[in-house]
């Protein structure tokens, strides 16, 4: 036996060793990318954790800590930015699904459209518009009694979106443009973004806005200040694209099971020493130096190392070459997404999840308001909880291979449902005694954590081959266009997002966090919202009845990309061919 | 048994292999629906409209019931069983600093008796409350983190509550409510003084003495729910007939430096002797305490009760670095219900270590 296993490893070995820079026959991906991959996605995906830290959001520490906004400001600015959104998101859309390659006049357009944006919101920034209002009048009354905000501090709240629409839209088409073709789709805004968004994390942190006195002007400086550092974004590009690393079904799952779960072991690692050296400070999680320092050393040796080693790792989706794409006309693009089947299903999905938007981060609040951890115990806990996913996704092809997607959706709301009927049980009969009460819940999450991971991975999968399956339909796999769906239930997500909120505020919970501590209404901030949610998994198991995509229509679906693929390319270089014959018989001419 | 023989599954490149070169953009896979690439939407003008419309309808629908839902009302009163009203809610509308509660809507039929948790929750700008001659009933969370409030008063006709220099106690004196947090500005201004004094301004003693310091009367036998948290204080005075502390009731004091107790013999340190309850966080984070002396008579001793009270300053644990108490391990462990994490935690090898607890200790002398 132990032959056998020694041999297989030598055979493993001999494997790798071959094909460590040409992939394996029927493969895409040589194993030198898989270390790349390894290293640059496990600091992609630490630096892009990091950031989860520095949030315009009341679960943010910086925002719970420092600046003390009233919880339902948040909403009131979604709900003044909200009717723009809409017509920013059809140009945004737009661009990236043509890739920032538009007709001349177009981006012309755009480009005024976007300057223009950026002037009117810096006016309505540094002026005061409502020194044109009646003080008396209806809406400037109306205004001022919003939480957070006045009508002057509105105006401003509304230019920000502004100056920010109109500068991440300019800058989009002009780094897409310049960086797509050499980094492709997916990773591109790394280069763009690493070093501004290094200088928002430090700056983040120093700039002293939260000890402005007057809470209406702290809401809307800070919202100015995350606006600007939103511009520049660091997400997990590098993940996204080794979803699309192969076109081999296969392959991407392997990619996904081992180079990438292991890769979040830096991440691991991580969250085991950041909370014992932020548990080591003079006020722990509260200390203003875990943002001045801690956070922004973290993230920039994470994005640097990310720079470092993201050249090697490529998406390798079956397509014709840029320049011979298929132009995405607006209506095309409406209609193409609102044509898939699946798309609809994950809307209603998304929909029924939306009703626990709004609630508070339950597992912080058990760990720093129940259970008052910090530090290594702290690390460990999390760490312990975190870990519970990684066993599990090892076997992640064999679950994916033996269920089908349908039947490990349903699983997965079903014991999200059953999980947190659990936790709100325990803190119902058992809030009192904390340390039974806080056991029972760890093991719960430990376990939600297990069953969570196989979904997720097979979640992840699918996303890809129902981008497959659009770009089977409408030449292109239209991911921004797919926001059309956002459209239909922005609306209800936005209103049915204030129900919490309302709640909390009726149970105490506004800009003070220590309100937390008072078990009565700790225990009612958590457990009517976790209510909401579970009625919320019970129902999102039925839109998944109606799942019927298979391996066999993803295999015919890969067949017809590749098929495209080989034919479009045939063509372009018989053209390329062409025209070379005819450079020379023309330059034969002229030397005659 | 008969079992079902599916024929084995086409490679891709035999499912290639099938397409014609013609069809490469319009051809259907069997289950699923037939592409459209480039089609001509010019007809569809139907679909459009009903689309933009649909939109349209949502989106409005959606900022009314929200636009609605955020806005508050200055007051949000409900009506009781027996005629009479609660003030469930105050949303300051920004410029008022102070407040009457007795009627709602100001209609002298409809009198205030109740005033809901959290009714004043996180308000920044309200500075004082009068407390009409009806209100009975006050929840200890009702005006939770008012950080600008400096005094309560309260009418003379009350028979419920009455105020002692602006801070809310029960009419019989036997309870404390509420001691405002921003009650150090009031006093600053009575006393004269101009700005906050830190211990290295001349004048600090005095200062201290003036607005950092606070006595209890000697009637109060209860110390309310939340009644000082967050206050600035450096001085506490308890009178000795005190029996029980509530829970979170000096949360976060954290000027809070001596918990002096005026018996009928003289002053002496730390907590009262007859004292029966000490609620959960009742000393949560008050880091400038020192000397804690649990006296024999109490039997309750909630959660996190001295929460945080430890820390290092410079390598030494500095605050409340060990907890006195006057029974012997036994009877203390026999005679007191102690909650999870009674006792302060500090730093220790990476994990948190408790401090210790002194038993059958003698009561240091003031």
């Amino acid at each position: 036996m132990a032959k056998g296993l020694s041999g297989k490893v030598k055979a493993l070995f001999t494997e790798i060793k071959t094909h460590w820079r040409t992939p394996a026959e029927g493969k895409f991906v040589p194993y030198r990318e898989y270390k790349d991959i390894l290293i640059a996605v496990g600091s992609n995906y630490t630096a892009a954790k990091t950031l989860e830290f520095i949030t315009f959001a009341a679960s943010c520490y910086l925002m719970m800590y420092h600046y003390k906004l009233p919880y339902l400001t948040f909403s009131v600015i979604n709900i003044i930015n909200m009717p723009l959104g809409y017509i920013w998101t059809l140009v945004t859309w737009l661009v990236a699904d043509n890739l920032g390659f538009l007709a001349k006049k177009t981006e012309r357009k755009i480009f005024t459209l976007y300057f223009s944006l950026i002037a009117i919101g810096l006016l309505l920034i540094i002026g005061n518009v409502t020194a044109l209002f009646d003080p008396s009048n209806r809406f400037v009354v109306y205004m001022n009694s919003l939480e957070g905000i006045s009508c002057a501090s509105a105006f401003k709240i509304f230019g920000t979106h502004l100056l920010y629409t109109g500068w991440a839209g300019a800058r989009s088409i002009f780094w897409k443009k310049k960086l797509i073709p050499k980094y492709g789709r997916y990773k591109y805004s790394l280069y763009s973004d690493f070093i501004p968004k290094c200088i928002m994390v430090v700056l983040i942190g120093w700039l002293p806005f939260y000890k402005i006195d007057d809470v209406v002007t702290r809401v809307w400086v800070a919202n100015l200040m995350f606006a600007v550092y939103n511009v520049f974004g660091f997400d997990n590009h590098l993940e996204i694209c080794t979803r699309n690393i192969s076109p081999n079904v296969r392959e991407r799952i392997l990619v996904r099971s081992y180079p990438i779960k292991l890769s979040h072991i830096f991440h691991s690692i991580l969250a085991i020493i950041l909370p014992v050296i932020i548990g080591a400070l003079r006020y722990e999680w509260a200390d203003i130096n875990v943002f001045r320092f801690v956070i922004p050393i973290t993230f920039i040796t994470s994005a640097v190392l990310t720079m470092v080693f993201a050249g090697r790792i490529r998406e390798r989706i079956p397509q014709p070459p840029i320049d011979k794409k298929v132009q995405i006309r607006f209506w095309d693009g409406i209609f193409g997404v609102m044509r898939n089947k699946y798309k609809w299903v994950l809307t209603i999905v998304n929909l029924l999840d939306s009703l626990g938007n709004g609630m508070l981060p339950f597992v912080t609040i058990l760990y720093l308001y129940t259970f008052r951890l910090s530090g290594l115990l702290y690390s460990l806990i999390v760490a312990l909880v975190s870990f519970a996913g990684t066993p599990p996704d090892l076997f992640a092809p064999y679950f994916i291979k033996r269920f089908t997607y349908k039947q490990l959706m349903i699983f997965y709301q079903m014991s999200r449902a059953i999980g947190n009927t659990v936790i709100v049980l325990s803190l119902l009969f058992l809030g009192d005694r904390l340390i039974l009460c806080g056991t029972i819940c760890v093991i719960t999450l430990f376990l939600l954590e297990v069953c969570k991971t196989v979904p997720a991975t097979a979640s992840y999968d699918m996303e890809v081959r129902i981008n497959d399956y659009q770009m089977y339909l409408s030449g292109e796999r239209l991911e921004s266009f797919s926001g059309v769906f956002g459209w239909f239930t922005g609306p209800i997500t936005s209103f049915v997002g204030l129900i919490i909120p309302l709640l909390l505020l009726r149970f105490g919970f506004n800009s003070n966090w220590d309100v937390l501590f008072i078990d009565e209404s700790r225990i009612k901030i958590i457990v009517i919202p976790i209510i909401i949610d579970i009625a919320g998994y019970i129902l999102m198991t039925i839109p998944y009845l109606f799942w019927d995509y298979t391996d066999e229509k993803q295999s015919k679906v890969i067949a017809v990309l590749r098929r495209r693929e080989e034919v479009t390319k045939a063509l372009d270089e018989n053209i390329s061919e062409k025209e070379t014959e005819d450079e020379r018989e023309k330059a034969e001419v002229m030397t005659e | 048994m008969k079992t079902k023989n599916k024929p084995p599954m086409k490679t891709t490149e035999e499912l290639m292999r099938e397409i014609p070169e013609s069809d490469i953009w319009t051809y259907r896979i069997e289950g699923l629906q037939e592409p459209q690439i480039n089609r001509d939407h010019s007809h569809s003008a139907g679909k459009k409209a009903a689309t933009v419309i649909s939109l349209l309808v949502a989106i409005s629908l959606s900022i009314f019931f929200s636009v609605r839902a955020v806005h508050t009302k200055t007051y949000k009163f409900g009506e009781n069983d027996d005629g009479t009203y609660e003030l469930i809610k105050f949303s300051n509308p920004g410029n008022m600093s102070g407040i009457d509660i007795d009627f709602a809507n100001g209609d002298e039929t409809k009198p205030i008796t109740v005033i809901h948790e959290y009714a004043f929750n996180c308000d920044d700008k309200l500075e004082t409350i009068r407390i009409g001659k009806d209100v009975k009933e006050i929840d200890g969370k009702s005006f939770y983190s008012c950080e600008k409030l400096q005094a309560f008063s309260v009418d003379e006709n009350n028979e419920y509550f009455c105020d002692l220099d602006g801070v809310l106690y029960t009419k019989d004196l036997s309870e404390v409510i509420c001691y405002p947090i921003g009650r150090d500005q009031y006093l600053r201004d009575k006393f004269g003084y101009e700005k906050e004094l830190t211990n290295e301004d001349d004048g600090y003693e005095a200062y201290e003495k003036d607005v950092l310091t606070y006595r209890l009367p000697e009637q109060v036998k209860k110390i309310g729910k939340l009644s000082f948290n967050y206050a600035k204080i450096a001085d506490i005075y308890l009178p000795e007939g005190l029996e029980t502390i509530e829970t979170m009731a000096f949360f976060k004091s954290v000027t809070l430096k001596n918990v002096i107790t005026v018996g009928k013999d003289g002053e002496y340190p730390s907590l009262p002797e007859g004292l029966l309850y000490i609620g959960s966080d009742a000393f949560s984070y008050d880091q400038g305490l020192g000397y804690v002396y649990i006296p024999s008579s109490v039997t309750f001793i909630g959660h996190h009760a001295f929460w945080d009270t430890v820390y290092k300053q410079s390598g030494e644990l500095a605050g409340v670095t060990a907890i006195c108490v006057a029974a012997d391990k036994d009877t203390f462990k026999e005679q007191v219900h102690t909650g999870d994490q009674w006792k302060p935690e500090y730093d220790y090898m990476l994990f948190k270590k408790a401090v210790e607890v002194l038993y059958s200790s003698e009561r240091e002398s003031s």
